[in-house]
């Protein structure tokens, strides 16, 4: 198993209606692949992290990159987990009318991300933060500065 | 009936036809088509200058003379404008109207023949190409203006390869007459290194029938190459077919050189980086490291690939991890710089201690982090082992001090003493000698002298170590602990294995600063004294024996010694069992004065090359 984190930046802004289609087709296509991850949208930035197997993920990872919707995909990870970490998650984003998207299943509003699961390396965790911090920016981000003891 | 034929013929045809007769030029036969012409139906007879109509004057001017002259003429293109409603404008048309004199035999003329074919459409068309050609000539000029204005050299070449043009500014380039031979001279004027490439990638461009777009140098007039970009796009007449390319030669020099000079500072920086015996690093605006310098490499025998983005955490002692990636992630968000003391794994696997800084820069090529990570494991280790050493010379200064203490209050019992029996001295012997007298007195001032500085010399001790400090209930584990702190370098380089069990009894009502001088002795001894071939091995217990006093056993698997035979103080100061062994030899002497003075006794039971244990009990003499 492996898992894949990359970020892109939309080509056009995507409404919510985009978000949703995508969520639901998605959450269609990676179920019936066995695969996880979790996606961040915010103002034309995004960053997803896929797990899965190596024969599904990569290939899956060429159609995603070469999806016409956005571009300047960076991978920054490629490498094999012993175990999944984002079974239960699917996507976050900052969406124009918040009402109706509380209740979608496999959506949360960046503020309720929850700090990546212990099952991470902490490497991976860090980065996982990074990108949460570089799509939503440092306001999103679950406020728990430590005091800096330098 | 042929009279009739021709007639019919005559009315139908496309071109207008009628007759004029006589000086007066009065309307004879006049078919349907010139009945369009005229714009306006006409009788028989009526006289042409009166039909009030379409025929300007100046026609009927020329009908005059041709009648009068007898020579033909033929107007190309006459305009006679179809009348148009009130208001309106004209709809111009366009005729070839011919007049041809007729003459009765031989005789004068006696009427005109009038055709008038219409050639509108022509005549639209030729205008148009007209206007258009004026058109083209100033897009011409436009272009020319345009061409020879900006400061780009422009050209042209065909598909052989043959400069068709070439804008002026070549001329003022280079240098060369305008009567040079372009053709000939170009290719000469290409720097010698770039000439072939030129050659060979235009020429496949051309062979391709397509663009281009390369870089060369070319010479200026002044002697000097100077860097140009070619760009060229071919002009297509059938498809795939060009004929002719048409391109620019922009001057590029300047722009090359700045961007040369860049690429060399980079480069030149990189190379500074990758010299330097330190990590050094950069990273994103989102914090993710894009460049890690050889030495990183080097240092954790990773790749920079291996490391990853995020991978140098993994260097980091795995309890140092999680702050030291929270830090990090805050300092991304709020743009502080990051620094920190951690330890980093070296390609060995040892881990030495770093000073990981790094600052953001912020220009106009957007926020990007600039990090070094400082070996500083030398420096604190030596600052360990000054604190060590610093320790072991506060403990010897303590100890001595309580050898001082304890030696003037061993000393005090013989003074005691020796004042007696001088005291009994004076009392039986007679000194008639008054020198003996002054001598005897001489004495017994030194014998005060003693016993005063003896005295002293116990309460300054006394009063700086508190030693005599008034007994606490103490925890033997958190001395134990703290003492074992104070031995960490020698445990740590022994590898020594370290066993503490207080449950038995785990407290001890004591002299705090005593029972750490003993612990440290018991323990430093046993560090000390420890067989070569195999790593030192203490177990330390508490027990309450079954008189209910407490006791403590040090055992260690050490190098064991002689004991002498007879129950006497197993320790003398300054007597070493080890000889070769460092050591003031003073330590287990003031072990067992301290545990005596109170009230307690320590007892020792060894086997050479097997081990020591010392059992101390406390209270029980
Ligand atoms: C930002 C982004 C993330 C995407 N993530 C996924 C994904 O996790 N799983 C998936 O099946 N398709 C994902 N897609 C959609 C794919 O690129 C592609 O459109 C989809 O698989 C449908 O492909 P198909 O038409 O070949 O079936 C994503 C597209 C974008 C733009």
């Amino acid at each position: 198993m492996i898992h894949i984190v990359y970020m892109s930046r939309a080509v056009r802004p995507l409404s919510d209606q985009d978000l949703q289609a995508l969520l639901d087709q998605c959450r269609r296509d990676n179920a019936a692949r066995n695969v996880t991850g979790v996606l961040f949208y915010s103002h034309g930035n995004i960053a997803q992290l896929i797990e899965g197997e190596k024969e599904v993920l990569e290939p899956l990872f060429d159609v995603i990159s070469r999806d016409g919707r956005h571009s300047n995909v960076v991978k920054l990870v490629d490498k094999p987990i012993t175990a999944r970490s984002f079974e239960d998650w699917s996507m976050a984003f900052h969406p124009l009318e918040p009402s109706g998207f509380e209740a979608l299943q496999g959506f949360l509003l960046p503020r309720h991300l929850p700090p990546p699961p212990s099952s991470l390396s902490i490497a991976d965790a860090m980065l996982v933060d990074l990108v949460r911090l570089a799509v939503f920016g440092a306001d999103a981000a679950p406020a728990e500065p430590e005091p800096a003891h330098a | 009936m042929r009279e009739q034929q021709l007639q019919d013929i005559l009315q139908h045809m496309p071109a207008g036809v009628a007759t004029l007769q006589g000086p007066e030029l009065c309307y004879g036969f006049v078919n349907e088509a010139m009945h369009t012409v005229l714009g306006a139906p006409v009788r028989e007879g009526q006289p042409v200058a009166e039909h009030p109509g379409t025929i300007p004057a100046d026609l009927l001017e020329v009908m005059q003379q041709v009648f009068q002259s007898g020579r033909p003429y033929v107007a190309k293109a006459y305009c006679i404008p179809l009348p148009a409603a009130e208001g309106k404008k004209p709809t111009p048309r366009y005729f070839d109207v011919a007049l041809e004199p007729v003459r009765e035999g031989d005789g004068p003329v006696s009427g005109l023949l009038l055709f008038a074919v219409d050639v509108t459409a022509q005549e639209e068309a030729r205008q148009k190409a007209h206007h258009l050609s004026i058109e083209t000539r100033r897009l011409d000029t436009r272009l020319r203006v345009l061409t020879e204005t900006v400061p780009q050299i422009t050209f042209t070449v065909d598909a052989a390869g043959k400069y068709e043009y070439v804008s002026p500014q070549w001329y003022y380039f280079t240098g060369q007459p305008p009567t040079a031979d372009l053709n000939a001279i170009w290719p000469l004027l290409i720097h010698p290194d770039d000439r072939l490439r030129v050659l060979y990638q235009s020429d496949s461009a051309r062979a391709a029938g397509i663009g281009w777009s390369y870089e060369y140098r070319l010479r200026r007039h002044d002697g000097q190459y100077r860097w140009l970009l070619s760009r060229a796009l071919p002009e297509l007449h059938a498809p795939d077919q060009a004929v002719f390319w048409h391109g620019a030669l922009t001057e590029i020099h300047d722009q090359r050189e700045l961007a040369e000079a860049l690429r060399r500072g980079e480069a030149e920086l990189r190379f500074l980086a990758d010299s330097i015996p330190e990590l050094i690093w950069t990273a994103t605006a989102e914090g993710f490291i894009d460049y890690y310098n050889e030495y990183t490499a080097e240092y954790s025998g990773l790749t920079k690939e291996e490391l990853g983005p995020t991978g140098w955490i993994n260097l980091l002692d795995p309890s140092e991890q999680a702050g030291a990636a929270r830090r990090w992630v805050t300092s991304i968000a709020s743009g502080e710089p990051y620094e920190g003391l951690f330890r980093m794994r070296r390609h060995d696997g040892r881990y030495r201690w770093h000073i990981i800084r790094a600052r953001q820069l912020a220009d106009e090529r957007g926020p990007r982090w600039f990090g070094t990570c400082t070996d500083v494991d030398d420096q604190h280790r030596l600052r360990e082992v000054l604190q060590t050493q610093y320790d072991e010379l506060a403990r010897t200064n303590r100890d001595l001090d309580t050898f001082v203490y304890t030696a003037s209050h061993d000393l005090k019992q013989p003074v005691l003493n020796l004042r007696g029996l001088f005291e009994e001295l004076r009392r039986t012997a007679s000194f008639n000698d008054p020198e003996d007298k002054k001598i005897v007195g001489m004495v017994d001032e030194a014998l005060g002298q003693l016993d005063a500085t003896l005295l002293e010399l116990a309460a300054t001790v006394q009063d700086q170590r508190g030693l005599s400090a008034p007994v606490e209930t103490l925890d033997l584990r958190s001395v134990a602990d703290e003492v074992l702190l104070g031995l960490r370098v020698q445990v740590q380089e022994s590898e020594a294995v370290v066993d503490l069990d207080f449950s038995a009894a785990p407290t001890l009502t004591y002299g705090r600063a005593n029972l750490r001088s003993i612990l440290h002795n018991l323990f430093s001894n046993a560090l000390k004294f420890a067989d070569p071939e195999r790593p030192p091995h203490l177990q330390v217990r508490s027990a309450v024996t079954e008189t209910g006093q407490p006791v403590l056993t040090v055992q260690d698997n050490g190098l064991g010694m002689e004991l002498p035979g007879r129950p006497a103080p197993v320790f003398q100061p300054f007597a070493r069992q080890h000889p070769h062994i460092a050591g003031a030899g003073v330590g287990m002497y003031l072990v067992q004065r301290i545990i005596a003075s109170r009230g307690g006794h320590l007892d020792v039971t060894s086997k050479v090359g097997q081990g020591t244990t010392f059992t101390v009990h406390w209270f029980e003499n």
